[in-house]
């Protein structure tokens, strides 16, 4: 399949408690990252067993997945603080190449 | 091919990058702070949930020099008042070293001791050991050392400018330039600050200077001028936090909890950080000194400690110390239980024994279910302060009763009738999903006179609040106003209730009639919809068992506590309203059970409510123990005679409680009442010290029996849930919050010094977003001293919340398997979790390792079923 017309970059994705997740997010903005998906309320089977998604009175206690787009030349600091950060916390992160119409949006 | 300057840009981004994390992972050491509008209970130890109580206690001992349990001292008072027995302290031993029950005994003269009791004597007559310090930041480790005197005073000033910069109270003065960030407006500021030039010299001053514009390359140059190392960050960063809990912990809700439109300015950790770091490092600037290492003499201490131990012991033995044999066998003994461990096992020992007075007192009987119709069925709080109005509204009239978080699953935020802003109305742990506004039903004329009487009597206040605060005002104030003011401080002084009526004849305007807008018929765009406000109905009926045989008056009862002149006033509101009063949430839920459309949703989803059931909302004062029907006018008259008949159940149910409530408080139930009106009384009410329990499950469990105002109550019918998703909305809703109030009054009586907020008389409001104590000083973390004590005594008892669940074990093993928090708290031990499937059956302690075991009373010749569970 021929990506003409797409930019090259590089998608970071991080699963981690959602008490965890401002600090991800702080993370990416700080590093030049121009936005982020976040969805709260994750649920899925890990190492830790399985994780309960949405609750009906805690919006804290479940996991959040984060998605950011950026840069090649951003993607060194975005993954060297997240792995530091999930050194004390349970968490996982993703990095992929993708490729994105639109660059402009991920760029400024 | 990336150009140099290209590499170098990158360089700088992962240095900030692994900085900020780096942040991030310090953070954990300090709890988050609620600006005191919002204050709630809140776990300090919070960022280390994912530890073991055990491991996170040793962990802020070491950072925080914080003190994690009570004394000796303390335990052994309340052995020698009966509240520990020798059995506890065996059990517990035994529990926290099982191998101890099957080694050797020790024969010492002709007396043949178990280790079990070798470790028992040295918990009760061993000695005690001072608390270590906390782990010195890199400046408290130079050597030469920077002049202590000199610290102190940087911190005072950080201290200050976070006050300057955050001050929600909008003071006449505030930080010039705030606008663009605490580290900025700082940056501009500080080489004009003739106490910074004072404290760090020419040469740090020049070096103050020369700070780039970003916090965190701020941050990063400071921690390579105090010779910090990048593996040594996160040690530094939290030393630094340890040293700024107040201040640090409102960045951290700043930044982590409060909402994205929050108009409370942005702050950072990171900027916190910088701003001191760099302070420190400009006042090392130009002088040469040595980073010593952190101290690595634990070890060494900690065999001391031993030494000691075991002479004490042999000593109480009368034993010599010359037999080498008897002394290593003293010692080996010893030596698996750490001295710090001692005060686990005195904990543990506590525990038990408030345990078994508890399960002593639950009824344990099979009982039928009830299928007559009671006249009236009243929903409360589960907070522990609802128990004794409960209790004692079942004595006074054949109601039933249950307990329900106070916000009665309806997450909103609120705008009452004239406010600016709506406020939340959820537990901080749920996000509001919804927005309800108060609307008038009076006549527009009266509601608009009502509101510019409101208007006006505010604007009157604030002016002369500001006239008071600005800089040559005062002068004019004292002699325009002074004559009136003065005896008014009297009057309110001496007289206090005199005072509230006095204060109350300026009301000139009737508030108008109001209800909660809710547009139920609107197709769609409404907020909330008709669909979340059904499925909060539901939620609520069907997590607390109330699907079927619903009396002719459901009352759903939140609560409020009326206080004047307390900074804390918002620890004594409802907890599962954010800190706030809980009749809004009462009221809103009323309005939505009442609506013939959400009936019938949810008769369609099996919960059948007659016509001629009506939901009435009610709010608790928690000062007074008065409780007030709202929303009457909505009552249909065919209700009005119950309604009157509940209400003189109410008064009455409250006079009783107010009497038992009075042999708790200082002054008696003799002017109890007026507590909350009294600008000079530092302990309006008790709040919820005491706390220890949370029982979820049926009211047969604790019917009938005085709980003492400590157990949350949560209503739970394992009938009505077969999936579990009622039993786990309530372990990881509730429970959440429960534990947090726990935990808050735990660490805010084994160290108030660290964990709380201090002596309420010395408590100066800073900012409108918390207290300092004297003039200056970080913000205190934590509740007030006259929150948990009475001078030397103690209004609560530190325990770790015991959790009663009435629900099939396989159930409540599900939940916590899927959900890794709470099995958290379960396998730490930050709660002790015991359960039963059946009425009928004996109460299981759920191990740490996931195993349920029946509890066995520690001595089974002692009867608690008569026990009481007042704090004594």
């Amino acid at each position: 399949m021929s990506w003409e017309g797409l930019t090259r970059m590089t998608k970071i994705e991080v699963v981690l408690d959602g008490e965890h997740a401002p600090a991800v997010r702080d993370l990416f903005l700080q590093s030049g990252a121009t936005g982020y998906t976040a969805v709260d309320g994750v649920s899925g089977f890990g190492h830790r067993g399985y994780h309960q998604g949405r609750l009906l009175f805690n919006d804290r206690a479940s996991l959040s997945l984060l998605i950011t787009v950026v840069p090649e030349d951003r993607v060194e600091g975005i993954v060297e603080g997240i792995l530091r950060i999930i050194e004390d916390v349970h968490g996982v992160l993703f990095v992929t190449e993708v490729h994105v119409s639109r660059p402009e949006y991920f760029l400024h | 091919m990336i150009s140099a300057e290209g590499e170098i840009a990158r360089d700088v981004a992962v240095r900030r990058s692994r900085l900020l994390a780096d942040v991030a992972r310090a953070s954990s050491i300090i709890a988050p702070l609620w600006p005191l509008t919002s204050f709630v209970a809140v776990n300090p130890l919070n960022g280390l949930q994912h530890l073991t109580f055990d491991d996170a206690a040793a962990f802020v001992r070491r950072w925080l020099g914080a003190r994690t349990h009570l004394s000796l001292a303390a335990f052994r008072s309340r052995y020698d008042r009966g509240l520990i027995s020798d059995a506890d302290l065996r059990r517990a031993i035994i529990e926290t070293d099982p191998l101890l029950q099957t080694s050797p005994s020790i024969i010492v003269g002709r007396q043949s001791l178990t280790p079990v009791d070798v470790i028992r004597l040295d918990l009760l007559y061993g000695p005690e050991f001072p608390d270590s310090p906390r782990v010195a930041s890199a400046i408290e480790r130079r050597d030469p050392p920077a002049p202590a005197t000199v610290l102190r005073s940087l911190d005072d000033l950080v201290t200050g400018w976070c006050a300057l910069y955050a001050d929600e109270a909008e003071v006449p003065w505030a930080m010039p330039g705030r606008e663009r960030g605490f580290y900025r407006a700082w940056r501009q500021l500080a080489p004009y600050d003739p106490r910074v030039r004072k404290l760090v010299g020419t040469a740090g001053l020049s070096w103050l200077r020369q700070l780039p514009p970003r916090a965190e390359d701020a941050l990063d140059s400071a921690l390579s001028v105090l010779g910090v190392s990048e593996e040594q960050h996160v040690d530094e960063l939290r030393a630094q936090l340890a040293r700024l809990p107040g201040w640090a912990g409102y960045a951290r809700w700043r930044e982590e909890w409060a909402p994205p439109d929050h108009p409370a300015r942005p702050f950072r950790l990171v900027e916190i950080l910088a701003v001191k770091m760099a302070l420190e490092a400009a006042v090392v600037c130009g002088r040469p000194s040595e980073l010593t290492s952190h101290s690595s003499s634990e070890d060494l201490v900690d065999r001391t400690w031993l030494e000691r131990r075991a002479e004490s012991l042999l000593h109480l033995l009368s034993a010599s110390e010359a037999n080498p044999r008897l002394v290593a066998s003293v010692w080996a003994v010893l030596e698996r239980v750490p001295h710090h461990q001692r005060h686990a096992i005195w904990l543990l020992a506590q525990e038990g024994s408030f345990r078994e007075r508890l399960l002593a007192v639950t009824r344990g009987d099979e009982r039928t279910r009830p299928t007559a119709r009671p006249s009236v069925q009243a929903v409360f709080c589960m907070d522990v302060r609802s128990e004794g109005l409960r209790r004692h509204l079942e004595t006074v009239a054949p109601y039933e009763t249950f307990g329900f978080a106070g916000f009665f699953a309806v997450p909103m935020l609120w705008q009452p009738l004239g406010a600016v802003r709506a406020e939340p109305r959820s537990p901080v742990i749920l996000q509001p999903s919804m927005a309800v506004a108060e609307v008038a039903h009076s006549s527009p004329g009266d509601a608009e006179a009502y509101l510019t009487w409101q208007r006006l009597w505010q604007a009157a206040r604030e002016s002369f609040h500001a006239a008071k605060g600005s800089l040559g005002s005062p002068f004019v104030l004292a002699e325009t106003a002074g004559w009136l003011a003065g005896p008014l401080a009297a009057i309110r002084t001496l007289r206090p209730a005199s005072y509230a009526r006095f204060h109350g004849l300026f009301s000139f305007t009737r508030p108008p009639v109001t209800s909660p807008a809710l547009d139920l018929d609107s197709a769609d765009g409404a907020n909330p919809t008709f669909e979340t406000l059904t499925l909060a109905a539901e939620a609520l009926l069907s997590t607390i068992g109330l699907t079927q045989r619903f009396a002719r008056l459901v009352m759903l009862c939140g609560h409020r506590s009326d206080t004047v002149n307390n900074p804390h006033a918002a620890s004594l509101e409802c907890g599962a309203c954010g800190g706030a009063p809980g009749g809004a949430s009462a009221r809103v839920a009323t309005a939505t059970l009442n609506a013939p459309q959400v009936r019938a949703e949810l008769e369609s989803r099996g919960i059948h409510i007659p016509a001629d059931t009506w939901f009435v909302a009610a709010e608790h004062e928690t000062v007074t123990d008065r409780v007030v029907l709202l929303d009457r006018h909505t009552v249909p008259a065919t209700h009005a005679g119950a309604l009157l008949e509940l209400e003189r159940r109410l008064a009455e149910a409250s006079t009783r409680l107010v009497q038992e409530r009075g042999h708790r408080l200082p002054g008696g139930a003799r002017g109890l009442r007026n507590r909350g009106e009294d600008w000079g009384q530092t302990r309006p009410e008790l709040g919820l010290a005491g706390n220890a329990a949370l029982v979820i499950g049926p009211r047969s469990i604790t019917g009938g029996v005085n709980l003492a105002c400590r157990a949350f109550l949560h209503s739970y019918d394992p009938h009505n849930d077969s999936d579990g998703r009622a039993l786990e909305t309530i372990l990881t809703g509730p429970l959440v919050v429960a534990h947090w109030i726990s935990a808050q009054y735990y660490f805010s009586s084994v160290d108030p010094e660290v964990f709380g907020a201090g002596d309420k008389m010395l408590h100066n409001p800073v900012g409108g977003v918390g207290v300092v104590l004297g003039e200056r000083g970080d913000l205190r973390v934590g509740l007030p001293q006259q929150s948990v004590s009475i001078g030397d005594r103690s209004l609560h008892e530190p325990l770790r919340l015991l959790v009663l669940v009435e629900a099939p074990l396989e159930r409540t093993e599900a939940v916590i398997a899927r959900n890794p928090q709470l099995a958290d708290l379960v396998r730490g031990r930050w709660i002790t979790l015991v359960g039963r499937s059946h009425p009928g059956e004996s109460w299981s302690i759920r191990s740490s390792a996931g195993t349920w075991s029946t509890c066995w009373p520690a001595d089974d010749t002692v009867d608690y079923s008569a026990a009481s569970l007042e704090v004594v």
